[in-house]
Order: C-alpha cells, then structure tokens, then sequence
C-alpha cells in the first residue's frame, strides 16, 4: 500500500520515480498524443494503403497497417522510455557508437540493399522487416554533431565545426550515392542549425547556405530522379498525379473532414499511410485537425527550445535543439509536400506516419531528446553565473 | 599554475561559456521563429485548399468524376448545339462484392438490357479495384440496379456532353471525349474556356444560324448523292464581319458516338472546309481581276488580251476550256473563264505584287479561326512568273474553302478583308478589318461576277429575284505528281445580293461525276452552281433579304465589251 501511495510522488527515490520528476513531462506528453493521433490517423489510412498495396498474389486485410502499427507503437514506446532514462553519458556513447555504426551500415548498403520503389536503394532488409539505416543514423549523428561542436562553447579555437563538417560531408556523399534528396537536404539542414547555434559567423552560414543552393541544383542537373521530381513539380506537367490526389483529399475534406472511415479520396493517395498520411488526416478530419498537428509539431519545438533557456550545459543545448529540428523539420517538410508546396521527398509524418524504421528511429531520438533534457524541475537557473563560481 | 591563476582561467572559461551560451539562446529564438513562419504557412495554405469549394467527395476516387460540367454551345439565336446533362453509370468494386458475380452479372442484364451476363461477369470479376460496368444507364434502370442492394456495385453519376443536332455542324463544334476532354473541333479549341467552372451556365453563342446550317448539309448532300462525290464542303459567310453563318464539311459524322475510321481525307472527321486544301481552279480569276483592276493593270474594260494560241511553259501549256481563240476583253475573260487571257494578265500584275494581295487576303497563311483544324495553305516551292500565271487561275496554290470564302468576302463588300470567325459578334463588336481593294474595284468585280451568272459559265447559280454573282472553279486533282483527268474538285464561290452583297456562298464538290442530266458533265456550273442556287434560294428569306425583280447591278459597261451579247436589262 505504501508503496502504491508513494509511487510517483516526490518523495519516491526509486529509479522510476527520479525519472517521473525529472522528465520534461509536457514534452513526453506530446509526443504520446501525436503517436495516439497517429494510431487514429493509420486507422483511417489503412483500408486506402490495404487496397492500393494488395496485389494480384496476395491481398492485405483493411486493418492490416493499424495492426502493425500498434505493434511498432508497443515496440517503439518502450524503446523510448527505455533510451529516456539513460544518463546523459550513455547516451552521448550511445550516440557515437550508433553513428559509427550507422555510417557503416550506410557503406554497405550498395551491396546489400534491397532496390527500394523510386530507383533508390534505401533499405536493408533483416529479419523479413525492411530497415532503414539513414533514419536510424539521423538522431546519432545529432547528439554525436553536438558533442563536438560543445567543445566550441568553452574554447572557440577548437575545430569542432570542421570536425562534424567533415562526418557530415561522408554521410551526405553516402545519401546521394543512394540517392536520396530528402534526407541529404534534412540531415544538412539540421547540422547547420547546430552549427548556427554553436557559434557558426553569418559569413559561413551565407556560405553554406550557397553552398546547399548549388548542391541541389547539382541534383536536379545530374541526378534523373530527382530532376523528374522538380521537374513535374514546377511544370505541373507530366505526373503530377500524387500531388493532385492529395490536394483533392484535402479539399474533399473541407473544415471538419468528411467523418472517420467517410473519406474516398484517401483510396487514390499514394502511399496514404506514410508520406501522404496528413492528406488522409485532412479529408476525414478537416483542415482544424490538419492544423492541430501542425501547431502540435509547433509546440513541440517551442517547448524544447523554451525548456533549453535554462540549460548550462553546451553539449544539451545543441543536443537537443538538434534533435527538435529534426522532428519540426521532418514534421513540416511532410506536411508542405502534401500542401503541394514542395516537391515530393519521400518523407514521413513523425510518429503519425506507419511505423517502419522511421518510427523507431524517431522513439530512440526523443528517448534520447528526453534523456538529455532530464533535471530537476524545481530548479531555475542561476542569475549570475558568478554566483555559483563564488560558492565554489 | 597557481591556485589564483587557475581560478582567474576558470572564471574566463565560465565566461566565455555563459557568453556563447547567451548567444546559443538568441539564435534559438531565430529558429523557434522559422518555425512559426512554416506553421504560418501551413495553416495559410490549409485555408486556402479548404476553404475553396470541396470537390466532388462521392466518389472523388476515380478520375471521371472529376469531369465537370461544360459550357453549352448555342447558335446565334440560342438555340442549343451542345449541352451538358448528367447520366447514371454502373461501376464495380470487384474487392467489396457480397454475391455471386454470376448471379449478380444475370441480374445486371435483365436490367440493362442488350449486354451479355457472360461479359458483365468478367467485368464484376477483374482484378482490379474499380472499373465501370455501363457507362450509360436509363435512369429507370439506375433505380432497379440501385434496389439490388450490392455494396460491390456503385451507380453514380456523371457528367455527360450531348449534341442535339447530331451530325449538323459536326466538323465546326466537334465533340468531347467520356472524360469531358474536347477532342475536335471547338470543343478542342475552347476547351479551357467550355471548362472553366466558373462560366459553366454562361453559353458560348456561335455566329452559326443553325436553319442557314440545316439547308446547306441538305443541298449539299442531296448533290453530293445525285453526282457520287467522295466529299464536299459549303460555308455561308457574312461579308460586313467575317461571322460564319453556316459551315459544313460532307461526309458527316455523329459527335454523340464518333467513329474513328478510314484515315486522312477518308476519316469523316476530316474537315474539308477549314483543313482541306485544295487547287480551287478558276474561282480565283475574280481575284486575279480585283488585283489587276487594284494595282492599275486594267484600267478600262475595254482593254483585253489575245487569248487565241495557248502559252507555253516549258513542256507545260496553259489552255482555254471554253477556247475562243481570239482576242478578248476583260469582261469575256473573265465570263469565259480564260485561262489564256487572266495568266497574260497576271504577268502583268507581277510575281511580287500577287503574293502581297494574297497574303493580305489571308491566303498564304492558315487560316485565322477558332478551330484547331486549320489547313495550311501549299505554296510553289519557287513563286515565279509560271507560279504567278498558273495561280491566276487557281492552280499551284492549295488553300481551304475557307479562305477562298474569306477573300471573296472582302472582294464584294467594299474592298475590306475581315477575319473569319465563329463567334457570333455584338453590335459594339463589329470588326474594323483590313482594306485590300477600294470601293471602286469592288464593285467592278461585283458587276464581273454577276455577268458570269447571267450571262457566262455561272447560270446555274441564279435564284430567281436575289441577284446572284459568282465564279465557277473545275480543278483537276494533283494526282503521282501530274493531275487526274477525271478526279475533279469542284466550286462555285457566289455572294449575293449583288446590287449590295451580304453573304458569301462557296460550295465545293470532292470528285463528283457526270450524269445523264447534265449531259456526262461534272465540272463546276454543272455540279457546284446549283447548289448555290438552291441554298440561296432557301436561305435568301431566313436571312433577311429580300427579293427584287427591279434591283440589280448595272451591267452596260461590261456588256458593252462583250462580242455578240445583247443588253438584257
């Protein structure tokens, strides 16, 4: 009895209790709502992904994709909690040895890789279940860029920048040998607004962002699938035909969707359940729940950054506002490919989307976002650093 | 180091630490903000999609449903010449069917009617997950199969484009596709415009007048028949703005069903009035006439050429059909339709000077209209001085009945070429054109044209008491480089009333042959010049024109130049 009564309350020493009153609570609160959003939002998506993925051999089950993504929700959610509670030092060797072996995986990937849909080789396939080792190696490479670039914060002598510059040029050369655009653009955009925070001059920032210019406009010159991809997106020539579907979805929808299980334009979407899953959202739910996830992801970030004011610790700091632009920008730059706003990436809706490797991937970056930003939440930051050195 | 020394680094590591970690915060703001901005931006464009008005959410998941409404099509007295209605469909879900496709397939064609069960079950039983059964079903029926209560089939509805008409104006409306796409015709041409969901009630008005239609196709056909012609085209023509008041293209077909056969010119689609280019023969001596009278090569009609022996052309002769062997007027030129006298006479007027009169009469170029059909004029590989005489005469030049209808158009009304058109102009539209001939040279051509019904190779063209003028035009078709004797292209191009001309006339006749009644002839005032004669005869009173046994064109000065002719008042 004792012991139930004082679970959870702030007298509890045990090592669930530390975690409890630690963990950034309104966070951790979040992202369960948007894997319950998702859990919903597959629900719906599914019989569309059922019908359109059945072949003539074979034939899916309306609510197969549901199923499945309870069992990666019941996967991924203790893998989250789990990589949460880890100190701050394991995560940070966490990090480093997922990245090496991350980047390993990436290597052998021309040689094992299973040929994905687009002409891209994406995938490894282990165990009957298809992995995805750039979405594993994303979250890594975040707190492994961290790291170095915290050694900035107390000497700016250190090259810290050109360090993680270098891990970054190897994994983006590893992406386009895929080639996979989207994740290339990602990860970069992520390692320089690390860098940025990190103390990057405007006049490299100017640089780089030239240099990220010119890179995709290499891509569109040379890479076929991806100048295909723009080109259909600027013309609006060819086949369009995946944006369109998902703009009419959307609009079918109107304010309030068409009700739960009502929609019919979710069964011409692509891939309903993962890169087109907020088109599926929109027709059954409307553009008011549309909008919700969107301030949700909002939220998210602000959250993060918010808490992040009161951190003293460089290598937290750019830790976990990498981590949270992960999620913003993965989260915004699905939802603007299905606005038809950007042309398609092959980018998943964080935590709504189907499962997969990106599902996990993304349970181990916030387990890990989670670790990072745990302490004491009674406490504020001292005023004066001075102060503290005074005690000292 | 000492412990000082030591303390003073550490507090200015600290330092530096806190100062860079300042800056980590503002630059975080800096991306919280870009954050907002995305959301920003989302949430503007979710209000925007949703906002606008929600497509068609049934069944938004195939494509036809897509297909709006069009815009009707009517003629100039609004009356309809293509419409829109919504038509029952019967698809299938094969994955959602409940019963037995054989027994669900028995139950559909009793309903419908005319389909095979065997036929209808492989349908209910593709893989697949969507396909239509009936593209049309009564509505009756609609109600039947809706009452089977099968979940696997669908009834819905459709947008469906039907012409009332039929086969009337076929080539110049054209049709639309079962996916609402225009494929022919205007509805091609104006497909964006007939789309567009926001003028879908607002008619587009032809200048067509769909009676003036009715009686062209039936005259037209009704010769096309009595002479065994393989085609043939007529067009009625404002002269004062260019606007088409009928137009037609024989054989037909139906727009409601259009079959695709045959190929080229055997393809009932094929549009000899506005695609088809032909030689139009002598048709075009009228034009060879207004050019010479325009640039000062004929100044009175006593003047003439010596039309007695043909002109030779390296090893090609230009010859008279009806040969007088003699010196000729102008005027007997032109109503004996000497070839010998009108290619002397263009050798005057010059290779330069006729191209630039017949580009201004829009004869080198496609046509302007509001058709995707347009043909594009042949020219002389060299544009010579043989090229010059043998086009004075309509040979070595292909153009369209169009634009010969264009070109006389702007020869009868005062001299002003206006562009053809299909739309029906309002009073505040009336088109300014462009002048080719002046009043004076106009209506010299028109007293030409008028003795050639009187009194030349034209008679059959008259209808009594409405002063019929115009030109016959017998051409031989160009046939493995040299021209076939007997494959004849026909045309009378025609515009009355003369004493003040309103409407131009062409009909054209795709090899017609001779019979019985016209003595084994099948040239132009044989076979094409009746026409014109009855469709004026018919058309002269819907479109306003009266009747005259007082009215006519002053022919004295012509007659005067006319050997052996009597002044016939």
């Amino acid at each position: 009895m004792r012991a139930l009564r004082t679970m959870f309350s702030r007298g509890d020493r045990t090592i669930l209790g530390r975690w409890f009153w630690t963990i950034d609570r309104p966070l951790l609160g979040m992202v369960l709502l948007l894997m319950g959003i998702g859990l919903i939002a597959v629900a719906a998506a599914s019989p569309a992904a059922s019908q359109r993925l059945s072949g003539a051999n074979y034939t899916y089950a309306d609510l197969y994709f549901l199923k499945r993504q309870v069992i990666w929700v019941a996967i991924g959610l203790p893998v989250l909690i789990a990589v949460s509670m880890l100190p701050k030092l394991w995560t940070r060797r966490l990090a480093l040895l997922g990245t090496a072996g991350g980047l390993a995986a990436l290597a052998a990937l021309p040689f094992l890789g299973d040929e994905g849909t687009n002409g891209a080789v994406r995938w490894i396939i282990i165990g009957g279940s298809q992995v995805q080792p750039s979405e594993l190696l994303k979250p890594m490479f975040i707190v492994t860029t961290a790291w170095l670039l915290a050694f900035r914060f107390d000497d700016p002598k250190v090259p810290a920048i050109p360090a993680s510059g270098l891990l970054l040029v190897l994994i983006v050369a590893l992406l386009m040998i895929q080639p996979d655009l989207g994740q290339t653009v990602l990860v970069s955009s992520i390692w320089v607004a690390q860098a940025f925070i990190a103390g990057l001059s405007a006049t490299l920032l100017a640089i780089l962002i030239a240099i990220g210019a010119v890179g995709i406009l290499m891509a569109y010159l040379f890479v076929p699938h991806v100048t295909s991809r723009i080109d259909r997106f600027i013309t609006g020539e060819g086949d369009n035909f995946q944006a369109e579907r998902s703009i009419d979805a959307i609009r079918s929808g109107g304010l309030f969707g068409t009700g739960p299980g009502e929609g019919q334009a979710k069964f011409s979407l692509p891939e309903p359940h993962t890169d087109y899953i907020f088109a599926v959202i929109g027709e059954e739910f409307g553009m008011i729940a549309c909008l919700f996830v969107a301030i949700l992801f909002l939220a998210i970030v602000v959250r993060v950054i918010t808490q992040l004011f009161d951190e003293d610790d460089p290598f937290v700091t750019v830790a976990a506002a990498g981590l949270a632009a992960q999620i913003g920008l993965q989260a915004f730059i699905n939802m603007i490919v299905a606005l038809d706003l950007l042309p398609s990436k092959g980018m998943t809706l964080p935590f709504i989307s189907h499962g997969g490797s990106s599902f996990l991937a993304l349970c181990i970056g916030t387990g890990m976002l989670l670790s990072l930003t745990r302490r004491s939440r009674f406490l504020t930051r001292a005023a004066e650093p001075e102060m503290r050195l005074g005690a000292t | 180091m000492s412990p000082a020394a030591l303390r003073t680094l550490r507090i200015q590591l600290a330092g530096k630490r806190q100062a860079h970690l300042r800056r980590a915060r503002q630059r975080m703001v800096v991306g919280m903000a870009l954050f907002g901005c995305l959301t920003l931006l989302t949430g503007a464009r979710l209000a925007d999609l949703a906002l606008r008005e929600p497509v068609g959410v049934a069944n938004a998941h195939n494509l036809w449903e897509r297909i709006g409404p069009r815009a009707p099509i009517v003629d100039r007295n609004g009356s309809d010449l293509a419409r829109s209605f919504e038509a029952y469909y019967l698809a299938v879900k094969p994955q959602q069917l409940i019963g037995d496709p054989a027994e669900i397939a028995e139950q559909i064609a009793r309903i419908i009617g005319e389909r095979d069960p065997a036929d209808i079950q492989k349908k209910l039983s593709h893989r697949g997950k969507w396909a239509y059964v009936e593209r049309r079903v009564m509505p009756r029926d609609a109600q039947a199969l809706k009452a089977l209560g099968e979940p696997g089939l669908e009834i819905g509805r459709e947008w469906e484009r039907v012409y009332p008409n039929g086969t009337l104006a076929a080539h110049t409306i054209g049709h639309a596709n079962a996916d609402g796409e225009g494929m022919a015709g205007l509805e091609r041409q104006l497909d964006e415009r007939l789309r567009d969901p926001d003028r879908a009630d607002e008619p587009v008005q032809l200048s067509l007048d769909t009676r003036v239609q009715h009686v062209l196709v039936q005259e037209l056909a009704a010769q096309m028949d009595r002479h065994s012609a393989i085609g043939g085209s007529g067009i009625v023509m404002d002269v004062r703005t260019g606007e088409l008041i009928a137009m037609t293209s024989q054989p037909v077909f139906d727009p409601n069903a259009p079959k695709f056969g045959g190929g080229g010119e055997m393809d009932p689609r094929f549009n000899r009035a506005t695609y088809g280019v032909y030689e139009l023969g002598s048709t075009f001596k009228a034009l060879t006439m207004a050019m010479a009278m325009e640039s000062g090569v004929v100044t009175s009609m006593a003047q003439g050429y010596d039309a007695s022996a043909p002109i030779r052309i390296g090893r090609h002769r230009i010859r008279d059909f009806h040969a007088k062997n003699r010196w000729l007027s102008v005027p007997e030129i032109f109503m004996y339709s000497s070839n010998i006298g009108t290619a002397k006479m263009a050798l005057d007027i010059g290779p330069e000077r006729q191209q630039s009169y017949l580009s201004q009469l829009g004869m080198l170029d496609r046509p302007t209209l509001e058709l995707a059909e347009r043909g594009k004029p042949l020219q002389p590989p060299r544009w010579g001085e043989a090229s010059t005489m043998t086009i004075s005469y309509g040979h070595g030049l292909s153009v369209t009945p169009l634009h010969l209808a264009a070109a006389y158009a702007a020869i009868v009304n005062g001299g002003v070429y206006h562009e053809p058109t299909l739309m029906k102009l309002g009073l505040d539209e009336q088109p300014e054109g462009r002048r080719v001939f002046s009043e004076a040279t106009s209506a010299r051509v028109n007293a030409l044209l008028r003795l050639v019904v009187k009194n030349g190779t034209g008679r059959n063209a008259e209808a009594e008491g409405y002063r019929v003028g115009g030109k016959t035009g017998t051409a031989e078709k160009p046939k493995n480089g040299g021209y076939a004797r007997r494959s004849l292209v026909t045309t009378f191009a025609a515009a009355f009333p003369m004493d003040d001309p309103q409407y131009v006339v062409v009909a054209m006749l795709d090899e017609p042959k001779g019979i019985k009644e016209t003595y084994g002839y099948a040239t132009a005032g044989w076979t094409a010049a009746p026409v014109v004669s009855r469709v004026i005869g018919r058309i002269a009173p819907l479109l306003d024109v009266a009747p005259s046994d007082t009215k006519d064109v002053d022919l004295s000065e012509m007659l005067a130049q006319v050997r052996g002719a009597k002044e016939t008042g």
